[in-house]
């Protein structure tokens, strides 16, 4: 009986708590806006990784010296005014009256700080982009002069992205190694908390030089599993989710609470061939297999319709991307015509290798079945990441799908990476004069026509050598409350939320 | 009794010493370059070679595991790679959430797990027995993230009673504490039932029943002291696996505890942080060893006159 009584008694203590704690769940005013991300940032340094979690953040906290609009073309940020000297000589005229969080003015001497320590081993994952600059000079408060190593055009653009983030010396040196969680910037959002692995809160920046965001708090949180975005959207507890899977847009759109944005990415993934490896060093073998593949058709199967199936190298959100070049036609007798030309026993055996990505995982499935059709038989083996990429290195491979994101939308950073004889990531191994020649001209010609017809002929040499064959460019999609406005996703990844205001 | 707990406490470094060397040497032969994965696909080939040598990853096997231990003993264990912050504060900001997490599940195990068990036990083959014994069953069977998944469905996309994601309020904690205790009060439930039947059939609680004790002193006093002894050894092992952190648990909701820390860690070929997470979590396995060692001498005097 006493046991009874008392057992009653807890489980009323209980449900009281339960439901004092349902009460407590703080209201969301509407001058915040939340937001679910894939994963928490790593850093709020802007050089320490190079990764959209990272850069999505700091694009908030901190300001670049040049920003791109959504044509991609260059909008004045800290530097008001700029202009190439010569060849490798760039003046820029710096906004007067910044002030950092700190309450630092920011000026030329933040500028000539901020690409040296870039330079520094701190910077290693940026390196790509901070070492094309021999030095920074400072003409007076206001005025800086880059210098570059060599002729480089995408440079101004490539000051856009976060590496270039603007930081104060006396922040950087007074928090020492552990900037990254106490980042300051001259940015419209200042650093207020961090709840590692959950949620990383900004507020507004209320001395920000230029147009000032419309609400006072910046949520970011970190929702790792795509169907906890999903629903957290729905049950209105996020007002932005970022990357809805493939598998639930359909109930973003027919929401008629939510609204569901799609875009395409800077990214081209392809099935790669080791071209240092017979039989795939000769161009007609990986000629033979693009003819027996129906990457166009696969792509539609895989994506469920959405995305897009590449023609080129360059992804088409990005500067100098071809669009002429046709797509090839699966034709089973051409690709075994070739192959008996380029002398290749049949059967073939080969092996493919994915990461454990589904939709790559699918296409390795289609294409196993489509190549044993010419009489290569295919073994697929699934890596995990690290492992994945320690294995390339090895040149052991045959063929393997993996993607490429130009990180600046401009040919070069889409191409030189992994298709130059000397890309850190030329997992193809491919190497061939012409197009090693082609991209060091690209490189330095000034932006227009000529420039232009060099980064065509480019992709039409890798077209005809084929190290590629094209699979996916992959389209991502974010859902938003319907009240929510201004939200522009960037095929960057990382996405601007300064301009969105609620209705 | 200190004396005995200064000894346990020691014993800690040889394990810890085992424990290190074994991850350390894992890490080493595991394909994977800590510099790639850390400067992304991006990185040139200079740049991995400056990341290597910084953080002296060209060594050989010996030099660096000799100076972990070296630098370990000063009680620096490095810095994650991913973030440059000390391991040790990566680890503290997951423990929190992860000991909260651990905490609440064993205590729904505990306070479900025994009285469901004794009243399974004393009422043998009795229908409360048998519907027991079925969810007790389907508990432990029922796979993590299924059950997550559906409490998620039914109470936060259905009913709109609590949130799906995240560990800040204590109605966001509900949903991954029942989740993940469900495994834990299905074996408690078990465990203290079988024990419970045991100890039961023993000559001194029938000489307790011969001397006309009331069946309540008989089962509270005599019968259960007897029986808790294996379910505190298996709510330790559950508590000290709990700690080390629930991977699913915690993706499925969101949680920022040790377990994705260290899954996260992994993948990301973050060696320091890797290192660092699987000390810690050999120092709470053996604490909270100890602690149920402890615990034995607390229910069971003749255990505890053993410590000496």
């Amino acid at each position: 009986m006493k046991g009874n009584s008392r057992t009653k008694a807890t489980l009323l203590a209980v449900s009281a708590a339960v439901l004092l704690c349902l009460f407590a769940v703080p209201a969301l005013a509407k001058d915040t806006l939340v937001v679910a991300n894939i994963y928490d940032a790593r850093t709020l340094d802007p050089i320490v990784q190079n990764e959209v979690a990272t850069s999505g953040m700091c694009l908030h906290i901190y300001d670049t010296l040049l920003a791109l609009d959504q044509e991609n073309n260059l909008v004045p940020m800290l530097a008001e005014k700029w202009e190439q000297i010569d060849d490798v000589t760039y003046k820029f005229a710096l906004r007067k009256g910044v002030k950092f969080h700190n309450g630092e003015p920011f000026s030329a001497k933040d500028v000539k700080y901020t690409v040296e320590r870039a330079q520094t081993p701190v910077g290693s994952a940026i390196r790509q982009y901070s070492e094309v600059v021999d030095k920074v000079e400072i003409v007076d408060d206001y005025t800086v002069i880059f210098k570059l190593k060599a002729p480089f055009t995408p440079f101004l653009m490539s000051l856009s992205h976060t590496w270039g983030s603007i930081v104060n010396q006396k922040a950087v040196e007074a928090a020492g190694e552990s900037y990254g969680m106490n980042p300051v910037g001259t940015g419209p959002f200042k650093f207020k908390s961090w709840n590692k692995g959950d949620r990383i809160v900004l507020e507004r920046n209320d001395d920000y030089w230029g147009k000032k965001p419309a609400y006072k708090e910046l949520v970011m949180r970190a929702v790792a599993e795509s169907i906890n975005r999903t629903i957290e959207l729905e049950s209105g507890a996020v007002d932005i989710a970022y990357r809805v899977p493939v598998t639930d847009i359909k109930r973003v759109e027919e929401n008629e609470k939510l609204t569901l944005y799609r875009h395409l990415e800077n990214s081209t993934s392809y099935m790669g061939f080791n071209c240092a490896k017979a039989p795939w060093d000769n161009p007609k073998v990986r000629q033979a297999v693009r003819l027996a593949l129906d990457n166009v058709g696969m792509q539609k199967a895989v994506f469920r319709g959405t995305g897009r199936a590449p023609n080129a190298p360059v992804a088409p959100s990005v500067k100098y991307s071809d669009k002429d070049i046709p797509y090839v036609k699966r034709d089973v007798e051409a690709a075994k015509k070739l192959l008996a030309e380029a002398g290749v026993q049949l059967p073939l055996k080969a092996e493919i290798w994915t990461n454990d990505y589904k939709p790559r995982r699918d296409l390795a499935t289609i294409i196993q079945a489509q190549l044993k059709e010419v009489g290569i038989e295919v073994e697929h083996k699934v890596l995990e990441w690290g492992a994945y990429l320690d294995g390339l290195q090895k040149k052991t491979h045959d063929m393997y799908i993996l993607g490429w994101v130009a990180s600046v939308p401009d040919a070069e950073f889409a191409i030189s990476g992994v298709l130059r004889s000397t890309g850190g990531s030329n997992y193809s191994f491919f190497s061939d004069a012409e197009v090693d020649a082609l991209l060091e001209k690209g490189k330095s010609l000034p932006d227009g026509e000529e420039r232009a017809a060099v980064y065509k002929k480019v992709q039409e040499r890798i077209h005809e050598l084929a190290p590629w064959v094209y699979m996916y460019n992959e389209e991502t999609f974010h859902g938003s409350q319907k009240n929510v406005k201004g939200f522009v996703p960037s095929p960057r990844g990382y996405h601007l939320l300064t301009n969105v205001t609620f209705e | 009794m200190f004396k005995y707990i200064a000894r346990r406490i020691l014993f800690l470094l040889p394990v810890l010493v085992g424990v290190s060397f074994i991850v350390f040497s894992l890490l080493y032969i595991t394909p994977g370059d800590p510099a790639r994965m850390v400067l992304g696909d991006q990185a040139t080939e200079e740049a991995v070679q400056e990341f290597r040598n910084k953080e002296g990853l060209n060594d050989p096997f010996l030099v660096q595991y000799g100076r972990y231990v070296y630098k370990a003993i000063q009680g620096d264990i490095g810095r994650s790679y991913m973030t440059r912050r000390p391991v040790s504060d990566e680890i503290l900001s997951a423990f929190p959430s992860t000991i909260k997490l651990a905490a609440l599940s064993m205590v729904i195990a505990i306070l479900l797990g025994i009285p469901f068990g004794i009243i399974s036990a004393i009422r043998q083959y009795s229908l409360f027995d048998s519907v027991t014994m079925i969810f007790a069953m389907v508990g432990l069977s029922m796979p993590v993230f299924w059950l997550g998944i559906l409490l998620i469905l039914f109470f936060s996309v259905q009913l709109r009673w609590l949130p799906s994601s995240g560990f800040d309020s204590l109605a966001a904690m509900i949903l991954p504490s029942i989740t993940l205790a469900a495994q834990s009060v299905a074996i408690v439930t078990r465990m203290t039932r079988s024990s419970m039947l045991e100890v039961v059939r023993q000559d001194y609680i029938r000489t307790a029943r011969a001397k006309g004790q009331k069946e309540s002193v008989v089962i509270w006093r005599h019968a259960l002291g007897n029986a808790l002894i294996p379910v505190v050894t298996v709510v330790g092992l559950q508590f000290g696996h709990l700690l080390g952190g629930a991977v699913l648990t915690e993706s499925i909701f969101s949680i920022p505890g040790v377990g994705r820390l260290m899954v996260e860690a992994i993948k990301m070929r973050d060696y320091p942080l890797v290192q660092g997470g699987v000390l810690y979590i050999a120092i709470a396995f053996s604490l909270v060893n100890l602690l149920v060692d402890l615990v034995y001498a607390w229910v069971d005097p003749r255990i505890k006159a053993q410590y000496k």
